[in-house]
């Protein structure tokens, strides 16, 4: 058996004993830490096991599984909502491509040029994390009134809204100088501005691609302060007929297209969360 | 490389520049079509409006200073904790960032609603039903809080991961209790990083409109205030001008207190 120097296991020691200095008096900070945080992991979970139990049982405000346990309300509520539903996926990916026409360039301009009003251009496609989404859709609606009808202007208001989260989602893997540096060789190699653009930049910002075009779309999914006003019975989303399921429908139902709706939403949440987009929007 | 930026240049005049001016312009227009500041006014002279800038502002700032003081031992213990957890509940606490303001509004009422579950087992235990404030002043409060956490939290842990550990442990190696290590040593280091959630969590509880539409009876904020003049009463012009006197609210709390945070950093 070798042996190995002494300092080896001198730090070996050392990390566990503050391993076990830390079991022994357990830091108050922490503890506090500790505390809080499973605190608010519990208030932000527990809606939605409890979501689960009131779409599936028969008579809720007589009690838990009251009448029995049902899936008649998710079928009702699937039958409600599925044509919303589609339209919001099909919204949501009009949406997805228009945000990355505009807004591919815009980033790769942002993240490579240090051009005069950069800045400024970085300011305007934020402008929307500072208006109220009620205050873009009016604004919108006030400008186009004709245009309501025909489903444009809920692109639009969808379009702003997400485009802020795209660009700084994507311009900073864009700026990352050892990509820079390897198209710089591929282009000295002889490859055209194509090829380079399939073969180097897109493979190597991929995780941060799909980041940003699920954050969109879940964005784009969930969406209701700028749909609100949007909105006509023939271009009705998801989260509007929640809203009216809220609203007017007995609390089961509501339950079952809440959960319906989470189906599309969590996983994209959690993936986004894997691939460390995470970022901040609307509520 | 002009021509890259044309696309979001012409996107962004069409659909956001333009119809922000002619928000202002209706925001500035009386009801003879003469220029008249009686839309902005309106926010001191009339009751109702001076009570929902009022309750704004009011539910705002309380659900903010209860997400600050929630999320800060929060985020130092996700960034410091050896917990095997510490993946599961930092991801548990960005799925919120996902749902919108009516889901928010809904679990509120599936806690705390008349059905909800809280009321449902008082009714079990007591004969009573209890703590059935969903469409209260605190039930909306709570809506606010639940989507300030993930903000606050993903906005602190960033700097709480910038904090040095040795500042902690030698303060409490020379005896500081942990309220004066809080009070002297992490709230210091963090007033930046507070700053900047407060102002986001600000912002986003100033433009929530989900959360108070499915909640609100009663207790009227600014949004519900503009939806309702645009929707049940077509005062477009009052619509814009307090939509523009929002707009104007957020962006000063989010300037102000950001080049606070500024300051706070030098």
């Amino acid at each position: 058996m070798t042996t190995l120097p002494d300092s080896a296991y001198g730090s070996q020691a050392n990390v566990s004993a503050r391993r076990e200095q830390r079991r022994q008096a357990p830091n108050p900070i922490m503890a506090i830490g500790r505390g809080f945080t499973w605190f608010a992991v519990l208030l932000c979970l527990a809606p939605m096991p409890l979501l689960l139990v009131v779409a599936t049982t028969a008579n809720w405000p007589l009690g838990f599984w009251a009448g029995g346990f049902t899936l008649g309300w998710l079928r009702e509520g699937w039958a409600t909502v599925h044509p919303y539903a589609l339209f919001s996926l099909r919204l949501a990916l009009t949406v997805l491509a228009i945000d990355l026409a505009v807004g591919l360039p815009a980033a790769w301009l942002i993240a490579r040029h240090a051009f005069p009003g950069r800045q400024a251009l970085l300011a305007l496609i934020n402008v929307p994390l500072a208006v109220p989404g009620i205050a873009i859709a009016l604004a919108l609606i006030l400008a186009y009134p004709l245009a309501r009808a025909s489903g444009l202007l809920l692109i639009a208001g969808q379009v702003v809204y997400t485009l802020p989260f795209l660009v700084a989602t994507l311009a900073p893997a864009l700026a990352q100088p050892a990509l820079i540096e390897r198209e710089a060789v591929a282009r000295t190699l002889g490859a055209s501005a194509m090829q380079r653009l399939l073969y180097i930049t897109l493979p190597a910002i991929r995780s941060a691609l799909l980041a940003a075009l699920i954050l969109v779309f879940t964005l784009s999914m969930g969406e209701f302060n700028v749909s609100f006003f949007l909105f006509t019975p023939l271009n009705k989303t998801l989260p509007i007929e929640l809203y009216s399921a809220y609203i007017t429908n007995r609390v089961e139902v509501a339950a079952a297209i809440t959960l319906i709706f989470l189906a599309f939403v969590v996983p994209a949440a959690i993936a986004i969360e894997r691939l460390g987009g995470s970022k901040i929007g609307q509520a | 490389m002009s021509s890259l930026a044309m696309p979001v240049l012409i996107l962004l005049s069409l659909a956001l520049i333009a119809p922000l001016v002619i928000l202002l312009r209706q925001s500035l227009t009386g009801e003879g079509g003469q220029l008249t500041l009686a839309n902005y006014a309106a926010l001191v002279t009339s009751p109702a409006y001076r009570r929902a800038l009022l309750n704004s502002v009011l539910i705002a700032v309380s659900s903010t200073a209860l997400a600050l003081a929630l999320c800060l031992p929060v985020a130092i213990y996700i960034e410091r904790s050896v917990s095997r957890y510490r993946n599961a509940l930092a991801v548990a606490l960005t799925i919120p960032l996902s749902l919108p303001g009516i889901v928010i509004g809904f679990f509120v009422i599936l806690l705390f609603g008349l059905t909800g579950i809280v009321p449902q087992i008082f009714l079990l235990i007591t004969g009573e039903r209890q703590f059935n404030f969903a469409y209260t002043f605190w039930g909306m409060l709570l809506g606010y809080l639940y989507f300030q956490i993930p903000r606050a939290v993903l906005v602190l842990r960033g700097a709480v991961s910038a904090l040095s550990q040795d500042v902690i442990d030698v303060s409490r190696t020379l005896g500081a209790t942990p309220w004066r290590v809080y009070l002297d040593v992490i709230l210091p280091a963090l007033s930046p990083a507070l700053l900047n959630a407060a102002s986001v969590s600000l912002a986003t509880a100033f433009g929530a409109f989900g959360t108070a539409a499915t909640l609100s009876r009663g207790f009227r904020v600014l949004p519900l205030e503009i939806a309702s003049l645009f929707t049940e009463s077509f005062q477009v012009e009052r619509a814009a001008g307090l939509s523009i006197a929002l707009t104007c609210l957020t962006v000063a709390v989010l300037f102000g207190l950001g080049r606070a945070g500024e300051r706070a950093q030098r």
